[in-house]
């Protein structure tokens, strides 16, 4: 079975983000950057059906030298090849370009049976990508997995959705298949020292948007479906009456309020 | 013209249901453009019936034994079809398993814009601009769609209140005969409650809840001992369960439980929506975090922001004293 596991890299989450002048996004010359959180469990739950299933595990990742960076953690927690889009053509994509980016280098690298992608991403949290990324290459998908069992002489595959409220739905669809990989689905392994050493020897393949045969109006900002206008801090239309002080201070007066003030004590 | 995508089970509309209905009737009185309810399924005349009751012009019903189950590829195809005939301007889907499941590869196929996850919007000249969260609800970000309409949106659960659905309408009801090549290729195999543990926590009085900012497992004994002496239950918020440091019957928010005790007390949580959806209807909320920023203190009454490492034991203390002294 030959899976793909998509990589998104996000400023560190320790990382204290800081809007830009232009009000377009954060400051991120500055920034270290990793693997986003559902990513992680997305390319420990492909390792976990290779080694089930046997076949091979891709990474791939769009962006800068960031993006070589979570790609090389990808190949030393055990992936067995990396695919880099690469191009400064690529910046300022919104889901849909890098979605129809992602979906041309898979296909110039031969299709997958399973692709799997984070639930969403730790920036911009939409979930869009990966269910994107399965139109735009005709296959089936399912979002917010839990559960993959996959079945490859049947070519079908059962995975367990987690709906609202508490319930799980387990469908069932033909291969190949994109799947987005809900957090806790297991437990992320991390690369070993042997891992770190062997991911220098593995094949990393650098494609620009030339190479995808997309011209320049679909790749990056040109290829965005909207346009950024501001990133803001929200202004707190609270009610929150912040408790000051020492630590004892603080606690002493949240006890006077709780229960002289709000009386739920 | 706005379409919003009912949700519905059992013949009736889901709660989600009116929150998009108040997202569109906003848009519309800023826009001047008439809202219409969709409904795809295989009986859906009881639920197109409670919704005409809304005060918008038309419900369109989609009815297909196809369309019986919720399925991603017969929604789009069916959507696909009524879209093209009838172009409107927006379409409101839930920001849930089933939008976020459908509405990205509907607008790929329209190749349309999505804005995923709205919680505002507004009105520049005649351009829609659509508010969602970023990194987490740290920051929000405004965007301007791009090219012709349809414009396509997803809105948070939680971000506009359904409470506020304007009614006394008497709408129109069409039928929309969808064009399905047959039944999805992604069948439904099973549908069963996930497991429930012991921690019921649907009428605990007073919650303390833990988040990541707690850092290890180890560090959750804080938490335990606070609880211990309130005589509260604890929580946690969905990182603290995926790590295993507590069972997944901990969890509070959209995938988890819902809560709404008297007192909640959220420590080291940052207040993702995921979460505030589960609890923020709480009587008294206390948010204990080291950023002041954090939108948890968007939702509470009282706070505190410092090390939480610093705060608790301060406040266990106070508590075990009260207990000793009375
Ligand atoms: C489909 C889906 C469903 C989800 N369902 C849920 C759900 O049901 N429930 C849920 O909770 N989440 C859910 N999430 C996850 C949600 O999006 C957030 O990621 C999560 O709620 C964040 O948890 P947190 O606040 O504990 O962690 P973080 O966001 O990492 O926040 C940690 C906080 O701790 C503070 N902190 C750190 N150190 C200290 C210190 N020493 N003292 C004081 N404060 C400190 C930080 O300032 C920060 O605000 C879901 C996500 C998805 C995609």
């Amino acid at each position: 079975m030959k899976i793909i596991s998509c990589i998104k890299p996000v400023p560190d989450p320790a990382s204290r983000l800081v809007i830009n002048e232009t009000k377009t996004w954060i400051k991120d010359q500055d920034l270290t950057f990793v693997a986003s959180e559902a990513d992680n469990y997305a390319l420990e739950e492909a390792l976990r059906l290779k080694e089930k299933h046997g076949g091979e595990v891709v990474v791939i990742s769009m962006g800068g030298e960031e993006a070589a960076r979570v790609l090389r953690s990808g190949l030393a927690m055990g992936a067995d090849r990396a695919i880099h889009l690469f191009d400064e053509k690529f910046k300022g994509a919104d889901e849909f370009a890098a979605a129809e980016a992602l979906a041309e280098a898979i296909r110039k690298d031969g299709g997958a049976d399973l692709i799997l992608t984070g639930v969403q991403s730790d920036d911009l949290g939409t979930g869009m990508t990966g269910v994107m990324l399965a139109e735009f290459l005709g296959i089936g998908h399912a979002t917010v997995v839990v559960g993959v069992e996959a079945n490859p002489d049947a070519k079908t595959l059962r995975a367990k959705r987690e709906l609202e409220g508490g319930m799980n739905e387990t469908v069932e669809l033909p291969v190949p298949a994109l799947l987005t990989i809900q957090f806790g689905i297991n437990q992320p392994r991390y690369a070993s020292l042997k891992g770190i050493m062997a991911a220098k020897k593995k094949e990393m393949k650098v494609l620009a948007a030339a190479d995808l045969g997309l011209a320049d109006h679909q790749v990056g900002r040109a290829g965005a479906m909207y346009e950024v206008k501001e990133v803001l801090i929200p202004e707190r239309k609270s009610r929150v009456e912040i408790l000051t002080g020492t630590p004892e201070e603080a606690a002493a007066k949240l006890v006077e309020k709780l229960r002289k003030e709000a009386k739920v004590l | 013209m706005i379409f919003v995508i009912a949700e519905h089970n059992n013949g009736r509309p889901k709660p989600i249901t009116n929150e998009l209905l108040v997202a569109a009737q906003r848009v519309s009185r800023e826009f001047g453009q008439p809202v219409t309810a969709i409904v795809l399924g295989e009986n859906t005349a009881a639920v197109a019936d409670d919704l005409k009751s809304r005060k918008i012009d038309r419900v369109i019903r989609i009815d297909d034994p196809n369309l019986a189950q919720y399925s991603p590829d017969t929604y789009v195809t069916a959507l696909n079809g009524l879209l093209a005939d009838e172009k409107p301007f927006l379409v409101i889907a839930g920001h849930t398993t089933q939008g976020y499941d459908f509405a990205p590869r509907l607008a790929v196929k329209l190749r349309r814009p999505l804005i995923a996850g709205m919680v505002d919007f507004e009105k520049h000249g005649d351009r829609l601009i659509l508010t969602r969260q970023i990194f987490n609800a740290k920051m929000n970000m405004k965007t301007a769609v791009r090219g012709e309409a349809p414009y396509l949106a997803t809105a948070s659960p939680g971000a506009f209140p359904g409470d506020e659905v304007e009614g006394g309408g008497n709408a129109e009801v069409v039928s929309y005969a969808a064009q399905l090549e047959g039944p999805s290729t992604r069948k439904v195999v099973d549908r069963a409650e996930a497991q429930k543990g012991q921690a019921d926590l649907s009428s605990a009085p007073i919650i303390i809840s833990g988040g990541r900012g707690l850092k290890q497992k180890e560090n959750f004994q804080v938490i335990f001992d606070l609880a211990q002496s309130i005589g509260g239950s604890v929580g946690a918020s969905r990182p603290v369960v995926d790590a295993e440091w507590l069972p997944r019957e901990y969890q509070i928010g959209s995938s988890g439980q819902t809560v709404s005790p008297r007192l909640y007390i959220a420590v080291g949580i940052s207040g993702a929506i995921q979460h505030l959806v589960g609890m923020q209807t709480s009587r008294c909320i206390v948010a204990i975090n080291k950023d002041a920023e954090a939108p948890i203190f968007k939702v509470a009454h009282y706070g505190i922001v410092d090390d939480l490492f610093k705060v608790l034991p301060a406040l266990t203390k106070i508590f075990n004293d009260l207990k000793a002294g009375s």
